[in-house]
């Protein structure tokens, strides 16, 4: 649904924004914890094992958080929907800490399991989160926000007792404060499906999303199965997000500041909202994992952290103008 | 020939109380169709049935001889189109992508618009000479060119019945005239159904007038046959006079003192 002008404006918006892209994930594999010399680079372990793997983890990740935010924002009618703010995430990083538990102690790890049992906790969380906030078709802020922090509190209680039942602090901290630390072929194998599958059923279900800015019911009227809708397209932000956290922890606020963004550009349409955010998050990951990485070298400081710096005053600035809105 | 046909329809919201009780009537090609009567009389819920919003408890509908309740959600879209009374402006959309999601019944799932739905949007913004209209943000419409962009958006949808919810109640007497004679030019090779608060301006432009009170048809027929002081009587429980417009040879309610 996109008429003929904006699919000229959409693009040349799309086109630079593959660019700019392809740009960062080139320059951020010279960069790093560990200064290497760029004629000495090709052929290195820094470059293959390491530095390229986390360009690309950082990417996926960046377009399953963002789309994710995209989706969540259409199928609950709510602007604020973030997987990370409706305790998505949070759901997702128990599933995951779980099976890396079990996985430790009963030696039952297998490679998809973290991703697996993180997206049936991931589910989980958001159906408990949309149940509680639905009232009369659309989803009541203050309940959608409410119960997600309240979800994430609890998530975060039994990470705690999980870290100190296990022992193992170091390997489930992470998830935690967000990091792609952990980077390698193996993660980014693992979520390359979720990313295809999500990315993909999310675009073509635009048409969808875009009935259903009318409300559900003129959705309805037009022909959409919004029951139908909303159980698909909430499945793949779910399966999404938990793809994501299994391989980067908690990392919160892209899905929230990506799509505000992009849609401010572009508009509301899915049709280009949906290609032009998943760039824009990859774009804006890859950018900020560098950053990351390299501010304070050789430290590092989790992405996640980074994040919630930038993400959380975006998110109280986005309250406070649908407070001033209303009134 | 008939493409509405409702039959002995009972529906409500709970089981044991339904809101409409047993109604039948038909809709010609081309006819004009104003549905009135007091308020919780179910005259919007008629309508939500008829788009299927709301299941029949009993009886059918019909649209083309084709029964609603055994169509697929796409098939109604493209046969019924829905006005509500208020439509949300979507923020950040032009009259033309608004008039374009009417289109939506007609997207494959892998292929989206055609160069047949760009006419389609062409000629709905030509019927509705909103062409001036098209690349203004929809929220920046007054109350009258919202109302014309949404019915564009409806007949965009290239409907057999065009279905309105009290199309005219938030516009002013200029806009409500317009409204009305627009839709009595749209009901051409279609047919067009709506509500109305106002009974003398639904007996001023509609071509048939049905009368409903606590859920049940009391009147229908030509706007002369319908507005009388003994059905008003019935409906509203007012002393009303009628007098007949000379030169529209239209019927019109005075209240008697």
């Amino acid at each position: 649904m996109v008429n003929k002008r904006n699919k000229i404006k959409g693009g040349i918006i799309t086109l630079s924004l593959i660019v700019l892209l392809a740009l960062a994930m080139f320059f951020s594999l010279f960069l790093g914890s560990v200064f290497v010399s760029p004629g000495d680079l090709w052929g290195s372990e820094i470059l293959w094992q390491i530095r390229l793997p986390r360009v690309i983890l950082a990417a996926l990740v960046g377009l399953m958080l963002s789309v994710s935010g995209v989706v969540l924002q259409g199928i609950l009618r709510n602007p604020l929907a973030d997987p990370y703010i409706l305790g998505i995430s949070a759901g997702g990083a128990v599933g995951a800490a779980i099976s890396l538990a079990i996985g430790s102690h009963f030696l039952v790890i297998w490679v998809g399991s973290i991703p697996i049992t993180a997206f049936i906790f991931a589910l989980l969380a958001v159906f408990i989160v949309y149940e509680l906030s639905k009232s009369a078709g659309k989803t009541s802020s203050e309940t959608l926000i409410l119960a997600g922090v309240a979800l994430s509190a609890f998530c975060a209680a039994i990470l705690a007792l999980i870290i100190i039942v296990t022992g193992s602090l170091q390997s489930i901290y992470f998830w935690l404060l967000g990091s792609l630390s952990s980077a390698n072929w193996n993660n980014v194998i693992t979520i390359v499906p979720a990313a295809l599958i999500g990315g993909g059923v999310a675009y073509f279900y635009s048409k969808e999303l875009n009935a259903l800015l009318l409300g559900e019911e003129m959705a309805t009227t037009l022909g959409v199965d919004v029951e139908n809708t909303r159980l698909i397209l909430i499945g793949v932000a779910s399966l999404m997000t938990a793809a994501a956290v299994s391989v980067s922890g908690l990392i919160g606020f892209v899905g929230l500041i990506i799509p505000h963004w992009v849609r401010l550009i572009i508009g509301p349409n899915h049709r280009a909202l949906i290609p032009q955010a998943a760039l824009s998050g990859m774009l804006f990951m890859v950018v900020a994992d560098t950053f990351a990485r390299t501010v304070l070298s050789p430290m590092e400081i989790p992405i996640g952290i980074i994040m919630a710096l930038v993400g959380a005053p975006f998110f109280l600035y986005l309250l406070r103008r649908r407070r001033m809105e209303n009134s | 020939m008939s493409v509405l046909q409702v039959e002995n329809l009972v529906c409500g919201y709970k089981p044991k109380k339904p809101i409409i009780n047993g109604v039948s009537f038909s809709v010609d090609e081309g006819e004009f169709v104003g549905i009135v009567g007091p308020n919780g009389s179910g005259k919007t819920t008629l309508l939500r049935a008829i788009i299927g919003l709301l299941k029949a408890q009993k009886g059918t509908i019909k649209v083309s001889n084709q029964p609603v309740g055994e169509l697929e959600r796409r098939e109604v879209a493209r046969r019924v189109a829905f006005i509500p009374q208020m439509m949300e402006p979507v923020d950040g959309f032009t009259v033309e992508d608004l008039v374009l999601l009417g289109r939506t019944p007609y997207f494959g799932r892998f292929f989206f618009e055609t160069e047949k739905d760009y006419a389609a949007v062409d000629w709905a913004i030509d019927e509705l000479k909103i062409d001036k209209l098209r690349d203004r943000s929809v929220t920046k419409l007054s109350g009258g060119e919202f109302q014309r962009v949404a019915i564009a958006r409806a007949v965009a949808q290239e409907p057999r019945v065009l279905l309105l919810d009290e199309p005219t109640t938030h516009l002013d007497l200029r806009f409500q005239v317009k409204i009305c004679k627009l839709l009595w030019k749209l009901r051409r090779n279609r047919a067009v159904v709506s509500t109305f608060h106002d009974l003398n301006l639904a007996s001023r432009h509609c071509s048939k007038l049905i009368l409903m009170k606590k859920g049940e048809l009391i009147a229908e027929g030509p706007p002369g046959e319908v507005v009388t002081p003994e059905n008003i009587w019935k409906a509203y429980r007012i002393k009303a006079a009628v007098k007949k417009n000379p030169n529209t040879k239209k019927a019109k309610y005075v209240m008697l003192p």
